[in-house]
């Protein structure tokens, strides 16, 4: 239970602190393709830093992966969304919108995660 | 002896066991369940600092080696609370000096995502393993899905500094040593496996 209760906060944690590091950077009428780079950069930046010091607690992959994702594509999303001020007005909505995709993410791996779990070869004895 | 990767992998010493603490624990369950096929003369490669003793079935007799000094250092006060005995010796897997056909069984735990020849080095342990012999991994590979192999890919440069490679085929390379795949099992997306195999 542990490991996952740390799973979706470290999600959520590094979801909202990507939103919050492109909401930083990206101001509204920025070109969108540059938004989205610059998004993804911060995303894996974030996710790299965290990744690095939540692994010895989590556990390697199940840190990485999750956190990879979150950092990337949710670096681009939130970039995009800020370019175009589209939504999440205050830091507070961006942050709580940034964990909620966090979160969704953690969920979407785990699912995953047991679909692909379990032998792909087994020969017997 | 390749003296690049051991100075790695005594600096890696250092903090492998803070690194590994929750893998530990969350992957542990899946080791037992591989090691309690441990059976006759057994050999496990890059030992470490001796995490996986714990993992061992009692009452064995296993010679564990590692190319660093420093891990082994390290593993020793392990050693000496596993119910059976532990060997230690300062070894690199591709220049093993036992004999053709010493072991009956080969265990690895994340070790082929380290070694700099792969193909090379399980060769070695094909050599070492008698006939029938069976080689026990528990191994990260490279994913086959999409955005999570392209990201291994990109991370590999940098750890590769610190450590591991992120990158590896190792069920291709066991293959390419010439081993014959029993089981290969997915324990985390298709990147953390149990992968056993015999000398055909």
């Amino acid at each position: 239970m542990y490991f996952v209760i740390g799973d979706y906060v470290a999600g959520m944690l590094i979801g909202a602190l990507t939103a919050l590091g492109v909401r930083a950077v990206v101001w509204p009428g920025m070109d969108m393709v540059i938004a989205m780079l610059l998004g993804m950069v911060i995303g894996m930046g974030i996710h790299l830093v965290l990744g690095l010091l939540l692994s010895p607690l989590l556990g390697m992959f199940e840190t990485m992966m999750p956190a990879s994702m979150i950092g990337m594509y949710g670096g681009m999303l939130f970039g995009m969304r800020d370019s175009m001020a589209a939504g999440s007005r205050t830091l507070a909505a961006a942050a709580a919108v940034g964990a909620l995709f966090g979160a969704l993410v953690v969920l979407s791996i785990k699912v995953y995660d047991r679909a692909l779990r379990g032998p792909v070869i087994d020969a017997g004895d | 002896m390749d003296t690049e990767t051991q100075r790695k992998w005594d600096t890696a010493s250092r903090t492998f066991d803070w690194f590994t603490f929750a893998d530990d624990h969350r992957l542990g369950p899946h080791k037992r369940r591989l090691f309690s096929k441990i059976r006759g003369a057994t050999l496990m490669v890059a030992a470490g600092t001796g995490n996986d003793f714990k993992f061992f079935p009692p009452g064995q007799h296993i010679v564990a080696i590692d190319i660093s000094p420093q891990m082994l250092e390290r593993a020793a006060q392990k050693a000496a609370t596993y119910q059976g005995t532990i060997e230690l010796q300062v070894m690199d897997v591709c220049e093993l000096p036992f004999p053709d056909a010493s072991f009956d069984t080969v265990v690895t735990v994340c070790t082929f995502c380290s070694v700099p020849k792969p193909v090379a080095g399980l060769r070695e342990l094909y050599r070492v393993l008698r006939p029938s012999g069976q080689l026990l991994m528990f191994e990260h590979v490279r994913s086959k899905i999409g955005p999570f192999g392209i990201f291994l890919d990109l991370m590999t440069p940098l750890s590769r500094r610190l450590g591991p490679e992120l990158n590896r085929d190792t069920v291709g390379n066991v293959q390419k040593a010439g081993f014959q795949i029993r089981r290969e099992e997915n324990v985390y997306l298709d990147i953390v496996k149990i992968i056993e195999a015999v000398k055909g």
